[in-house]
């Protein structure tokens, strides 16, 4: 993601990284891995929750999940991983972002 | 069953405080930016 960032960026848009660490743990890896985006410790699940990040006990976790919200704040992609590496890959993103936003 | 977003309708609202404990409002970015959200699965 870090590597991307700036691509990010020209096109407009901000990155926000959502995680159930609680604050420090989120701060300390921050600052280790140098992240230039958001980070937003959710520790209570509240965003998560509202966004419907699945939790799924057998996969050890919560199964990553991504939404693409547009300028007017409508919400234009949408992915909810069936396993802990479904990740969309951020060329594919930073693509729809081009095509449509 | 936990809420879920629906495609083509105005993303839910939050405000929530980042590490160093300023407020990140997602309507913040409304007409001024897109914004990606990335669910964490967890970094341990």
């Amino acid at each position: 993601m870090r590597q991307d960032y700036q691509e990010f960026v020209e096109l407009n848009t901000e990155i926000i990284v959502i995680g159930s660490e609680k604050v420090e743990l989120f701060k300390n890896y921050w600052f280790k891995e140098d992240l230039p985006f958001i980070g937003l410790p959710d520790p209570e699940h509240i965003i998560q929750n509202l966004y419907g990040q699945v939790v799924n006990l057998f996969k050890l976790g919560r199964l990553p999940a991504q939404a693409l919200i547009d300028l007017s704040g409508m919400t234009r992609y949408l992915h909810y991983g069936n396993s802990m590496m479904d990740i969309p890959p951020n060329k594919d993103i930073i693509a729809l972002i081009k095509r449509t936003l | 069953m936990m809420a879920k977003v629906e495609l083509n309708t105005y993303a839910p609202e939050f405000t929530a405080s980042d590490f160093n404990g300023e407020n990140i409002s997602l309507s913040s970015f409304t007409n001024r930016m897109n914004v990606y959200l990335v669910f964490n699965r967890g970094f341990s």
